[in-house]
């Protein structure tokens, strides 16, 4: 059973403060997944997905599917693109959720011995990669802020989201659920817990020049049906 | 003809209605236990239909299900299907109403993609909270977009049925997650079955019964009529157990429910008494065939028997009659072995018989002793011819032997000889005892006496084969005789004979004008006067008979006679 993580441990205040520009401050904080990750209660326990039997899939901690960023953040600044890969691999792609800045390139390499797809309706992004075997692999550019939904159309359970932000406020949370998201510039953020199924938990947080604020976001919300 | 009494009626008409009420009577007590028998066996006949039927109905519900689900699965696996949905639900607060509506026109079209290819009236997509976000198929219109509708599920139902109520409508739905990404589901897809009338027909037609389909205490479907559908509804919440039976307007029917989905059951009904009927009727008419040739049958032996009892009856009774009016009391009935009974009756009926002939000689002895004594003393007026009727008749007898008449027609000659002169009793004595010769006014009123006998004897019914020797025994062959002049072979054998007697016993006994004359004499004057006055070999026959006659005294003959 996945889900319930409970990570006992205590936050730790990451005091890696060097190269802090002077009106910044760092959020910390711990995300705790207090229930059973699920979407839409199963009307009957006689569905079998096709892919179920999918022995050699990687399998991913629920904890690496949340990003947590600020909502409504203006960045001047300009923002240096990242490069990561979405691998297709075992029938699924690793990582599920990805988080970039905008102008950033995902590069989609084909792990399995079979022919793979990547296509996304999403309004951020609209694409279709086509379809290419093992060794190969595709890369998309994302300049739109959004959320963009990634699927194979061979195989159809395989999805995974890409959240594009215009800021570069955002992290993912260590396997024990903690995260820290440094040189946040001082004020008041809404800061959004968000889980690619569960949905997202809005707080508020107060940023203050040189200290670390903490902020404990617990997961489901508790009005997602 | 008028009967005094009815006549009863015949043995045959007797017998045949005997047969034909104990016939029937057993037919009916055989047509009463066989369709108490029948009407028992028809309501357990429809009750084991029913439960065959339910039998078959849970095998093929499963089927039927099984093979929605494979299809809704099918569908589900759609890519396009999941990407739309997934993508759908993602930005349904951020994208603009242009690219939700283009998600969810591709949604529609994965579905009227495949609606005619799945056995369902809805294919429905929903989303995580059960908003319709598509619907394709002929009755896509009950599940408008963005309208949730919630599903009825049978808590203990392992399988993915459910009950969708939407305004009148109850649809079955066949309902399967769109699962992406290690079992997430981000909707559902549902294949939606309308419960109407075809659908109950469908299930009719396959079961040969009545369906009703009841969802919370409503009849939404049915193969009955309008009448026997609302009269269900109100017998529903009393139903107890999930099978027996249930009167219907007026009419004994076996219901069972078939299964239920839900808040939804479904129920087979059938009409006991239809099927009775049609028992019934099938019996009657093979019970029919059955009385029509048991009855034919019996009729025949019926038929037979009395034919056979009354055919000797008949015979007996045609015996009896033929002897009734032949007078022959002395034949025997003949015995027809048909029946001891029946024998028994008729060796009564000769014993009985024995005796009336008995009394009938009886009788006879004692007419002949009268008219034999008339004769002998007729005899005793004249001496000279005292003994002659006697002397004729033994004589006559004795030419009758001679000719090999038959013993029956001896007997005629025997008392015809004795009577012969019995006329005579008319002629007066002074013409009778005359000594002289006869003025022919006379001897017309001798000649008198064979009319005069023959009219007397005629009064005596048991004399009527004698009547003819009295009447005729003066009778020539040449015709010159008396009273009728016949001639030759008109003149009957008896006759003769008692002539031929008459005139020997008269020449060779004397009379009081000329003596007798001896036997010789007599005959060769016979013998001359053969041809013209007698018959010729009635005279031969005397000559050969005399010289056993002449033996005997005339004295013996009468006291034989007078005995016999």
């Amino acid at each position: 059973m996945r889900g319930a993580l409970t990570a006992a441990a205590s936050f730790a205040l990451v005091a890696a403060l060097a190269g802090q520009t002077p009106d910044s401050g760092t959020i910390a904080g711990q995300v705790k997944l207090t229930s059973r990750v699920r979407g839409t209660p199963l009307p009957s326990n006689v569905y079998q997905p096709r892919s179920i039997a999918n022995h050699d899939a990687i399998v991913i901690p629920e904890i690496k599917n949340v990003v947590v960023y600020l909502k409504g953040v203006k960045f001047k600044g300009a923002l240096s693109p990242s490069r990561p890969e979405i691998r297709q691999e075992h029938e699924s792609f690793v990582p599920r959720v990805v988080a970039v800045t905008k102008g950033s390139t995902i590069e989609f390499p084909n792990a399995d011995p079979f022919f793979h797809n990547v296509f996304s309706l999403s309004s951020a992004a609209t694409f279709d990669l086509g379809r290419y075997p093992m060794g190969r692999e595709k890369s998309v550019t994302l300049n739109t802020p959004g959320l963009v939904k990634v699927y194979c159309h061979i195989h159809s359970q395989m999805s995974a989201s890409i959240l594009v932000l215009d800021h570069p406020y955002f992290a993912m949370p260590a396997l024990d659920g903690t995260f820290t998201m440094p040189n946040v510039p001082a004020g008041t953020y809404t800061i959004v817990g968000w889980h690619e199924r569960i949905g997202e938990r809005v707080t508020t947080v107060q940023v203050t020049r040189g200290a670390t604020s903490s902020v404990d976001i617990a997961l489901p919300v508790e009005d997602f049906q | 003809m008028i009967f005094p009494h009815r006549r009863p009626p015949g043995l045959l008409l007797r017998t045949v209605t005997v047969t034909f009420v104990s016939a029937a009577a057993l037919l009916a007590v055989i047509f009463v236990a066989v369709m108490l028998s029948v009407s028992k066996q028809v309501r357990n006949t429809a009750q084991a239909d029913l439960e065959s039927s339910q039998r078959t109905f849970a095998a093929i519900q499963l089927r039927e299900q099984r093979s929605m689900r494979l299809q809704a699965t099918n569908v589900a696996e759609s890519p396009t299907l999941k990407a739309a949905v997934d993508t759908y639900a993602a930005e349904s607060r951020t994208s603009t109403a242009f690219v939700q509506a283009q998600l969810l026109n591709t949604i529609r079209e994965e579905l009227t993609k495949v609606a005619d290819r799945v056995e369902a009236d809805a294919i429905v997509v929903v989303d995580g909270a059960r908003h319709t976000l598509a619907a394709a198929g002929p009755m896509a219109a009950a599940w408008p977009v963005g309208h949730s509708v919630p599903l009825v599920t049978d808590p203990q139902a392992v399988a993915a049925d459910s009950i969708a109520h939407i305004g009148d409508v109850t649809f079955r739905v066949v309902a399967v997650p769109l699962m992406v990404s290690d079992g997430a589901a981000v909707g559902s897809l549902y294949l939606a079955t309308s419960l109407d009338r075809r659908f109950a027909q469908e299930l009719g037609e396959f079961a040969h019964t009545q369906i009703a389909v009841v969802t919370t205490g409503q009849v939404v479907a049915s193969t009955m009529s309008p009448e026997g559908a609302r009269e269900f509804e109100k017998t529903v919440p009393l139903l107890e157990a999930n099978a027996g039976t249930l009167d219907l307007q007026g009419e004994s029917n076996a219901y069972r429910r078939l299964f239920s989905v839900g808040d939804t059951a479904f129920y087979a009904l059938t009409s006991i008494d239809d099927a009775a009927r049609a028992a019934v009727r099938q019996t009657t008419s093979t019970l029919l065939l059955i009385a029509i040739g048991a009855i034919a049958l019996a009729l025949v032996a019926s038929i037979w028997i009395a034919h056979r009892l009354s055919k000797p009856i008949k015979s007996l009774s045609c015996s009896l009659h033929r002897m009734a009016t032949s007078r022959q009391f002395d034949a025997k009935l003949p015995l027809t072995g048909s029946s001891l009974e029946l024998d028994t009756l008729t060796e009564t009926f000769n014993a009985l018989m024995a005796s009336v002939a008995a009394a009938e000689a009886e009788t006879q002895a004692a007419y002949t002793a009268a008219i034999r004594a008339l004769a002998t003393a007729l005899d005793a007026r004249d001496p000279y011819t005292a003994g002659h009727s006697e002397r004729v008749s033994v004589l006559s007898v004795a030419i009758g032997r001679t000719l090999n008449l038959s013993e029956d027609d001896l007997e005629v000659v025997r008392l015809g000889a004795l009577l012969h002169d019995i006329g005579k009793i008319g002629v007066p004595d002074d013409v009778l005892r005359k000594p002289g010769a006869l003025t022919p006014s006379e001897y017309d009123t001798i000649k008198q006496h064979t009319v005069l006998g023959a009219r007397i004897l005629r009064t005596v019914p048991f004399l009527s084969r004698h009547v003819a020797i009295v009447e005729l025994h003066h009778e020539r062959p040449d015709g010159n005789g008396y009273p009728h002049g016949l001639v030759g072979d008109d003149i009957p054998l008896a006759a003769r004979i008692v002539h031929v007697a008459d005139a020997y016993d008269a020449m060779t006994n004397a009379r009081a004008y000329r003596p007798g004359r001896p036997s010789h004499d007599a005959l060769s004057e016979l013998w001359n006067a053969s041809g013209t006055e007698f018959h010729a070999e009635v005279v031969g026959a005397l000559a050969r008979a005399l010289p056993v006659t002449t033996i005997i005294a005339p004295k013996e003959a009468v006291a034989e006679a007078c005995v016999a």
